[in-house]
């Protein structure tokens, strides 16, 4: 079946940060709608701050959208979203809508990415393809939030499909891979094995290049703490385990999404003093 | 002196012993021989420690997430996640030793390493990804040990040499199955009837499950676990292979706080 898309859209963000002596510039490489920034804040530790924004008002079915993130060596970059990302229901006969994001962090770089809520419609079928690269001494922090869908209309796992792969590599090893397809109907996510009665879930990557396993594994202990702190069977239950190399994966499970977002914002807090010597400083909108 | 049998697996090349199936799958003519050393490294009573694993499902039990009556509705489903992770990479693994790239060892050495990384990278959990490691050298070594084989060997040296090499049990499972000269498809399905039969054995010691329940549990997932192994080589491309089982991946990671523990992952 031939594909039709007349609305398909090409929507390109190149975003280089360089770092400079009074802190992280940010230089926009391209810009093509719907993506769109408007301007970088300095932050108080001389991060630059970007809000993520897509015109369209989210994603529509058929959409091929290209994100592209360079943190330069030395440079602090946060970047975040204005609100929940939609993704639109997709008409049958439209492609599927795809996000490709590239990450590179240079030498000493570190790149905070605390994006809101990705929230599939009812009949939504998207794809998202993330890469990302560390060098030596890079440090990451990287969460992804996925809802059920608009469960004020009574949407709970009503969308088609949705694809979600990454690639994490740290000084050219893989460290971190994920091939998600979600497909309720197929396969149901409320299976004991797949998420059980939790309807939201999360995965954060806390990477610092470099660092001793050893290391690591005390700060898996730390931020297991905070896990077991806030698990509540019902209601959120989190995990922290260290990865192959380089960075602890954080994962959580929950009912609402309210949780999700306190507790994502509470092991960031306490990830970026272990590793970092310095609070998170939250992005300018409302938690 | 070697076996008839043995010596025949290293005067030829695999790829001279056997024919291409459907999917460019190796068919190989399966002997007696082959099956018997395959019923032995698929056995649970094999030394390398696979009962003292249960992957997390030490946690679920634990914390009141799984009962005796949702054991086989959550097998099912994980034979159709990890199950069809796992048998893909048992197949790579398998591949890799029946196509054996080159005369380079440098070659097999970067892409067994490469196998490996990716398996480990697709494992979250600390606990599970190091049961995995262990099991896979433990059985790796005792193929070496088993049988004079240069691959196998040369494949062992990537977990003790200068740059050590995680081997996982997939990988090491399919690579020693493909060198053997095990048919392929038996080769993914054996390796996922020894992961459910691990599973069921673990469930066994961790719930009133008992003796015939487990047999009549692990007869009823035959047909699942060979679809999820068939399934494991459907995937038009190997990148796409992967599995969603969040809730085993905190089970897992909660399991190092556990109170009292019959396991070590």
């Amino acid at each position: 079946m031939a594909v039709w898309s007349p609305r398909r859209v090409h929507g390109v963000l190149d975003l280089a940060f360089s770092a400079g002596p009074t802190g992280t510039s940010l230089r926009v490489a391209e810009q093509r709608p719907p993506l769109q920034v408007i301007r970088a804040f300095r932050q108080a530790d001389g991060a630059a701050l970007v809000h993520l924004h897509n015109i369209s008002g989210g994603v529509l079915g058929g959409d091929q959208l290209a994100l592209r993130v360079s943190v330069g060596p030395g440079a602090t970059a946060q970047v975040t979203t204005p609100g929940a990302t939609r993704l639109y229901r997709s008409r049958d006969a439209m492609a599927t809508a795809v996000q490709e994001t590239e990450v590179v962090v240079a030498e000493g770089g570190l790149l905070e990415y605390v994006p809101d809520p990705l929230i599939p419609y009812a009949g939504a079928r998207y794809r998202q393809e993330t890469r990302i690269t560390l060098a030596a001494d890079a440090g990451l922090f990287w969460w992804e939030t996925v809802a059920p869908g608009r469960e004020a209309h009574g949407e709970v796992f009503a969308y088609d499909d949705l694809a979600m792969t990454l690639d994490l590599t740290s000084g050219g090893r893989l460290i971190a891979a994920e091939r998600v397809r979600l497909q309720p109907d197929v396969r149901p996510l409320t299976s004991s094995a797949r998420m059980g009665i939790y309807r939201y879930f999360s995965t954060f990557y806390i990477c610092r290049a470099g660092i001793s396993g050893a290391r690591w594994l005390e700060i898996e202990e730390a931020l297991r703490e905070i896990a077991e702190a806030r698990s509540s069977h019902g209601v959120a239950l989190w995990g922290v385990s260290t990865l192959a190399a380089d960075g602890v994966v954080v994962r959580a499970l929950s009912v609402r999404g309210a949780e999700v977002t306190a507790g994502l914002t509470g092991f960031w807090q306490a990830a970026k003093v272990l590793l970092y010597g310095r609070a998170a400083i939250l992005p300018r909108k409302i938690y | 002196m070697l076996p008839s049998s043995l010596t025949n697996l290293l005067r030829f090349p695999v790829r001279q012993r056997c024919r291409i199936g459907k999917r460019g799958r190796y068919i190989m003519p399966q002997s007696p021989l082959r099956l018997l050393q395959l019923l032995q490294l698929a056995d649970s009573a094999v030394p390398i420690g696979a009962a003292s694993h249960s992957y997390g499902l030490e946690t679920l039990t634990s914390d009141g997430v799984l009962d005796v009556a949702g054991i086989a509705g959550f097998l099912v489903d994980i034979l159709d996640e990890t199950g069809r992770l796992e048998g893909g990479f048992c197949r790579a693994a398998y591949r890799l030793a029946v196509t054996r790239p080159g005369s380079d060892p440098g070659a097999f050495r970067l892409s067994w390493q490469r196998l490996n990384e990716r398996i480990a990278a697709f494992k979250p959990a600390r606990e599970s990804r190091v049961a995995s490691a262990t099991l896979g050298r433990r059985l790796l070594q005792l193929a070496v040990s088993l049988e004079e084989h240069p691959l196998l060997r040369d494949a062992l040296t990537t977990a003790t040499g200068a740059v050590r090499t995680e081997i996982h049990h997939a990988a090491a499972f399919g690579l020693i199955c493909g060198a053997l000269g095990v048919e392929e498809e038996t080769a993914v399905a054996t390796f996922l009837h020894q992961m459910v039969a691990g599973y069921i054995s673990a469930f066994q010691r961790l719930l009133p499950l008992g003796q015939s329940q487990a047999a009549r549990l692990l007869w009823s997932l035959k047909p699942a676990i060979e679809a999820a192994a068939s399934a494991s080589g459907n995937d038009r491309d190997d990148d796409e292979i992967g599995a969603f089982t969040p809730i085993l991946d905190w089970a897992s990671m909660r399991h190092p706080t556990l109170r009292t523990r019959l396991f070590i992952s």
